[in-house]
């Protein structure tokens, strides 16, 4: 301490720091919050400890004497540091000066500095009052942006007029008078070419029955009926669950089906299936996952109790309809600032540029909604061709559809109606899929391949499926068709009535001819009365021609006798007389060559008159009738043909 | 909304399809059936004035058991077994499967179709009288002509609301 008291007055003015530094030393080591001294403290009396000379008034007054200038300016400095208004009014003195400096030194940390601020500034700016920017900017980039198109109108056009030269005309043209008829815009041909993926379709399942719970699709996506297309996954799922693992808890986790990938995704006891389009990213997966816990947590009870009841699950859709998203590429590639206005100053542009543009757009988008009507007319004017059935004709992407016909073996076939009608194949695909029609024209068609007729048949259908066929044809064409006709599907029924074979209706003249001839005998003889010679004759001799006939018509005859004998006489005589009359005309048709078999039968008098004679003219009972079958027909048909 | 799902099992040829055609139409073409061994189809009644909605799933045929799909089962709130009433063994078989079907499906309505009414049967009345004396609900149909097959389709579906 003493050594202070004594020093301090012999030391001069430099010394000062030196004596306080000392100082601080030593109370640093017992109290560290003296460290921030206050700046007072360099001429202010220290009211730590030292009050014994600082007090003192001489030694006070010497100080003043020998530093007052010193002091004052001190006492300025201090006020200046302190003082922050005082600090904004210097440094904004020289703040441009500084920033300048600093800018010349190429550490970018001005830059870095000023970045966000000025970012935050601009949108916020450009949000407020957009139109301001836009009137500042546009006589600058106007011209710009205007020139910029123009030059991406000619180059896509030089493009296209080189693709044009490269293919040769042909396909140029095709494209060109696609463009034009469809409308479809290149924008839209390149968002196509840019989709990664769109969810389509989602089905939320309860898993054990397949029944669909909700259903939810994209707008534009053309459905199959959602009941069914459930029960249909659930049943493949089983399927493959039952052949290739056998095991219960593994399952189907994606169906891949051309550009189709169907999702599944299993909650305890319901599952989603979603039908996306494009390669599904690791997020959407993420998403679907979650979404399907949700649902199983929100519908427990409803799932678990579920009898069929699907009105309960009407909520699900808003969850559902969350994943129905699409994305394209470079969607998420931040856009600088001024793409963000090219909306703005085009739309700016297009009122400049009038009406003519939006005439254009407008004239387009009829272009386009026409284009899509006439196909739709299309493909399902072609369904309606006989024997072909449209099932489906869906837009896949702007400029493609994708059709599936039901066609039978003999309808036209879709393709080339469709090119009748000048679409172009291009802008389709087809899916075929054979199936047998019961249409009318169909079955007409597979009828007459399968019976071949004559020409001079003609063929009716009716609605209830009944073939009714007219004209002349032979006999034995006639029974083979109706066999054949009858065993394809759809024929339910034959009618025959208006069919004839000319030699038919021969024959039956001739048959009606030998069936009604009637030769008497004199009583107790078995040869016939003379005056029935030549009837007989004739008759024996139609008999013959008869047997030709049918056996040119494929038909067997059979010829059956009757002899008959009047009521005198016994019995026994009657009997053995009648057969014997049969048998006459059986010889004499023999003789004649004919291999007709015969059946000869005796009827006594069964037959004969029991009235006196007198009483039946000239009728006589001792008589021979003949009756003629045409074996081998079936009963139905022979009268069909016969009557 | 109700919707049930509804299964046909029975012998081969015994008129599965064939019923379900008379009833309803589908979109699937027939080659399902012989991939993954069921076609499903889909009709919508009115029942009392609701609305229900049968999803059908018609199996195919099979001579041997071990070969049936029973995981097709699962979940059937009704079926029908089906037999073809010119094959006797069709209804042995129709009994047997009736058997594995209420095993994994549960104790839910089903109904004994006996098929082909329209030719001349094997199968005698007295036969399936004594079935249906014991419970078993048996009903006479045509595919062909369409004799009952309306009645099989609305009698399952009412015992079905019932249950
Ligand atoms: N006459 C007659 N035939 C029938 C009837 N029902 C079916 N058929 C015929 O019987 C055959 C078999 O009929 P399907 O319906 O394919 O029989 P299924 O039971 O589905 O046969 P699978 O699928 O092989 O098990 C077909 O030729 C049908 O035309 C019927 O009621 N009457
Ligand atoms: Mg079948």
């Amino acid at each position: 301490m003493s050594d202070k008291v004594t020093l301090t007055p012999l030391n001069t003015e430099p010394e000062i720091p030196a004596v306080r530094g000392t100082r601080f030393h030593e109370q640093n080591i017992s109290d560290p919050r003296t460290e921030t001294v206050p700046n007072s403290a360099l001429y202010d009396a220290d009211p730590t400890g030292h009050t014994d000379h600082d007090s003192d008034p001489n030694l006070q007054k010497l100080r003043e004497l020998l530093f007052l200038r010193e002091m004052e300016l001190l006492r300025k400095l201090e006020k200046r540091l302190n003082d922050p208004l005082q600090h904004a009014q210097e440094t904004s003195e020289v703040i441009a000066e500084a920033l300048l400096l600093r800018s010349q030194q190429k550490d970018n940390m001005l830059y870095t500095a000023f970045e966000p601020m000025s970012e935050r500034l601009l949108n916020d700016a450009v949000r407020k009052n957009p139109m301001d920017f836009v009137n500042v900017l546009f006589p600058l980039m106007g011209p710009a942006i205007r020139r910029s198109i123009a030059e991406t109108f000619h180059s896509m056009l030089e493009g296209f007029h080189k693709t044009m030269e490269q293919v040769f005309s042909w396909k140029g043209m095709r494209w060109r008078w696609q463009a034009m008829r469809t409308g479809i815009s290149f924008s839209e041909v390149v968002l196509l070419h840019t989709l990664l993926y769109r969810v389509e379709q989602i089905f939320f399942i309860h898993a054990e029955t397949g029944l669909v719970l909700s259903h939810v699709y994209n707008e534009g996506v053309v459905t199959q009926d959602a009941e069914m297309v459930s029960a249909m996954l659930t049943a493949i799922q089983d399927f493959a669950r039952d052949c290739f693992t056998g095991k219960q808890e593994s399952s189907l986790d994606s169906l891949q089906m051309g550009e189709f990938t169907i999702m599944v995704e299993r909650g305890s006891s319901a599952y989603l299936a979603c039908v996306v389009r494009g390669s599904v990213p690791l997020e959407f997966k993420e998403k679907l996952r979650d979404t399907m816990i949700a649902l199983q947590l929100k519908f427990a009870d409803a799932l678990n109790s579920f009898k069929g009841d699907t009105e309960k699950f009407l909520p699900a859709r808003w969850d559902l309809e969350n994943l129905l998203d699409a994305r394209y590429a470079d969607e998420d590639a931040p856009l600088p600032f001024w793409v963000k206005l090219l909306p703005v100053v085009l739309v700016l542009l297009l009122a400049l540029g009038g009406g003519y543009l939006w005439h254009n757009v407008q004239q387009q988008n009829i272009a386009r909604e026409e284009a899509k009507k006439y196909m739709e007319a299309s493909f399902s004017q072609v369904g309606n061709e006989p024997g072909i059935l449209l099932v489906e004709a869906r837009q896949d992407a702007p400029d493609h559809w994708e059709a599936i016909y039901l066609k039978d073996r003999f309808a036209e076939d879709p393709q080339s109606l469709l090119d009748a009608k000048g679409i172009d194949p291009e802008t389709y695909t087809l899916q075929v899929i054979p199936h047998v029609s019961y249409e009318a024209d169909m079955l007409t068609k597979r009828v007459k391949e399968r019976i071949s007729p004559p020409e001079s048949v003609s063929m009716v259908f009716d609605k209830d499926g009944t073939l009714y066929l007219r004209g002349e044809a032979p006999m034995s064409w006639i029974l083979q068709a109706r066999q054949e006709a009858l065993a394809l599907p759809g024929v339910e029924k034959i009618d025959m009535s208006g069919l004839i074979d000319p030699r038919v209706d021969e024959l039956k003249r001739m048959i009606a001819l030998v069936e009604t001839t009637v030769v008497e005998f004199p009583s107790g003889k078995d040869v016939p009365v003379s005056e029935d010679a030549a009837k007989l004759a004739k008759a024996i001799n139609t008999l013959v021609d008869i047997e030709k006939l049918a056996g040119s018509m494929n038909v067997t005859v059979n010829l059956t006798i009757y002899g008959h004998a009047d009521a005198t006489g016994s019995s026994k005589f009657n009997y053995e007389i009648s057969q014997a009359r049969a048998r006459t005309i059986a010889a004499m048709l023999y003789n004649r060559g004919s291999a007709i078999p015969i059946a000869i039968y005796g009827m006594g008098s069964e037959h004969a008159s029991q009235e006196p004679s007198e009483y039946t003219g000239n009728q006589t009972s001792r008589k021979v009738e003949l009756r003629v079958h045409l074996a081998q027909l079936p009963s139905d048909t022979v009268l069909n043909i016969l009557h | 909304m109700i919707s049930k799902k509804i299964c046909m099992i029975g012998a081969f040829s015994v008129g599965k399809s064939a019923l379900v055609a008379r009833f309803v139409h589908s979109i699937f073409s027939d080659q399902y059936l012989s991939t993954v061994g069921v076609k499903i189809s889909k009709k919508v009644i009115d029942l009392n004035g609701a609305d229900l909605t049968m999803v059908l799933w018609d199996m195919e045929g099979k001579d041997d058991f071990a070969d049936v799909h029973m995981s097709y089962l699962r979940g059937a709130m009704g079926f029908f077994t089906v037999a073809d009433g010119t094959r006797r063994e069709t209804l042995t078989m129709a009994l047997r499967l009736r058997e594995l079907a209420l095993e994994t499906a549960g104790d839910v309505p089903h109904i004994i179709i006996v098929n082909k009414a329209d030719l001349d049967w094997e199968i005698s009345d007295a036969q399936l009288a004594d079935l249906e004396a014991s419970g078993i609900r048996i009903i006479r149909t045509s595919a062909k002509t369409g004799l009952g097959v309306e009645e099989a389709f609305t009698t399952l579906a009412e015992a079905m609301m019932k249950n």
